[in-house]
């Protein structure tokens, strides 16, 4: 599970590395950005942009992480290629989590 | 009369609804496209229908078997072999396909058309013979005008004031098309034709057959008329085929089933309570699917046969297949199940078992695949707020 991050304003950008998200990585996500939240990091920005792939283990992991955060926070996400929107879309998620075309746009709604 | 059509083809533009069915049979509201033609054929006296099939030939003989529901005689001709247990399909193109029938038994002994399996067509056939038979002519083929901004889509036929054809333009750019008549794919011909088509090589109408004959000064004509032509070529064409028959912008085209209501149809032993759903048509639904309280489906839209709607599921102009269970949470905006797989008419597709979502959408069949996922879901779903 790969993944770099960056502080902009009080949010945590997590840009993801690998392409393919699915069952073998979730667990994995789940548990460090997890570990993140319990640290005090409460706004956090996933970018999508290198991802071509995610499947419904993975949108479980984001569901858990966003329960996690006790709405004391919030989870976004940006960069969804089409069939990754598509998979937001179809399980409801795009009214649960903030969705930005990119950083920027996602960084602006998350104000 | 006699008549071929052509149902040999592949379909790749159109996956990935051709991945399990052959185009001829991609149905418009639960009708294969080839049905349509058959009956067309019938209403103009062609009664005596070869078929050239290969790619899943099974799908369109096992259908259309020989044809005594439609009060044609229908027979085939298979193009490949079987290697074991396994098809091995191999085309002979249109042309070739076409020899082939006649070197086997001289099937055609007089005038006979030559129509694609994948076009809805309502031409007037007697006009078509009227004028291919003034001409004297050993082939004719159909145009019809297409707007000039979009002939770079079709084969472009240029004819002289007597109809003879004179030039071809593959999808010509709009400033060097030469005309706007579209090659549709429709044709008569005289048994003369096959003198110039070779045996045993792959050989076709458009692309081979009709520059031969202009290269001997052999003459032929085309016949532009303004009737419906509706080609499935592409999974976009399938999109926009079927919203428009529910929009009854092809107001020949027969809903099936039996309308409940204003703009909603249904098969038999549907299970649904109409004065309480929240159904905005037009929409067909199919025999024996149950729709659960608490559905929203806005039209236009398609439900198959024996799906099951769950309570809260949102079909928001999509076309659902048939045995397919569509769960509370899931929420269709302009989107086909087909095949396994969720797809935007833009041609993206989620395959749902790759993708993990056999608890939300699934055939209906399967017992209930119970996830974590499908009561974590649902959880965060059903509060107002996070806090």
């Amino acid at each position: 599970m790969n993944f770099e991050t960056q502080s902009i304003g009080n949010v945590l950008v997590v840009t993801l590395l690998d392409r393919r998200l699915d069952a073998s990585v979730s667990a994995q996500f789940k548990a460090d950005i997890q570990a993140m939240i319990a640290q005090g990091t409460h706004n956090i920005l996933l970018d999508f942009a290198q991802v071509d792939f995610i499947d419904s283990s993975f949108l479980g992991a984001l569901v858990s992480l966003l329960k996690a955060l006790h709405g004391k926070g919030e989870l976004a996400v940006c960069s969804l290629n089409n069939n990754i929107h598509s998979m937001f879309k179809l399980t409801r998620m795009d009214k649960i989590f903030t969705i930005g075309a990119d950083q920027s746009n996602a960084l602006q709604q998350m104000c | 009369m006699k008549a071929m059509i052509l149902a040999a083809g592949k379909g790749t533009r159109a996956r990935p609804l051709t991945t399990i069915l052959p185009k001829p049979m991609i149905p418009l509201i639960r009708k294969p496209i080839m049905e349509s033609i058959v009956e067309h054929l019938r209403e103009y006296g062609f009664n005596q229908l070869m078929v050239n099939t290969s790619y899943l030939s099974a799908d369109i003989e096992n259908y259309f078997r020989d044809g005594h529901a439609w009060g044609v005689e229908m027979g085939y001709s298979y193009e490949g072999v079987m290697e074991g247990n396994t098809f091995v399909d191999n085309v002979l193109g249109s042309a070739g396909g076409m020899k082939h029938i006649q070197n086997f038994s001289g099937f055609f002994d007089d005038t006979f058309v030559v129509v694609c399996g994948d076009a809805l067509i309502d031409v007037d056939f007697d006009q078509v013979l009227a004028f291919h038979r003034a001409r004297k002519s050993v082939a004719t083929l159909i145009m019809r005008p297409v707007p000039a901004d979009q002939v770079s889509k079709y084969g472009i036929v240029v004819t002289d004031d007597q109809g003879r054809v004179s030039k071809f333009q593959e999808k010509p750019k709009a400033e060097e098309a030469l005309s706007n008549n579209a090659n549709t794919g429709i044709y008569v011909f005289e048994p003369e034709i096959f003198n110039y088509i070779p045996d045993g090589v792959e050989y076709d109408i458009g692309s081979q057959l009709f520059p031969k004959l202009a290269e001997l000064g052999v003459p032929f004509y085309g016949i532009a008329l303004p009737f419906q032509w509706v080609d499935i070529g592409s999974l976009q064409d399938f999109w926009h085929v079927n919203r428009m028959i529910l929009n009854r912008e092809l107001p020949d085209y027969p809903m099936p089933g039996i309308q409940v209501a204003p703009q909603i149809w249904c098969g038999l032993n549907v299970k649904a309570d109409f004065a309480n759903l929240d159904i905005e048509g037009p929409v067909y639904i199919g025999s024996s699917t149950e729709i659960q309280p608490g559905v929203t489906i806005r039209g236009p839209a398609i439900i198959g046969a024996g799906c099951l709607l769950e309570q809260g599921a949102v079909v928001d102009q999509s076309f659902v297949a048939d045995y397919t269970r569509v769960g509370g949470i899931a929420q269709l905006y302009q989107q086909m199940i087909f095949a396994g797989k969720v797809i935007s008419p833009d041609g993206t597709a989620i395959d749902l078992s790759d993708a993990g979502l056999n608890w939300l959408i699934d055939d209906k069949r399967r017992t209930d695949i119970i996830t974590a996922e499908k009561s974590l879901f649902k959880e965060l779903l059903t509060k107002d707020t996070l806090q």
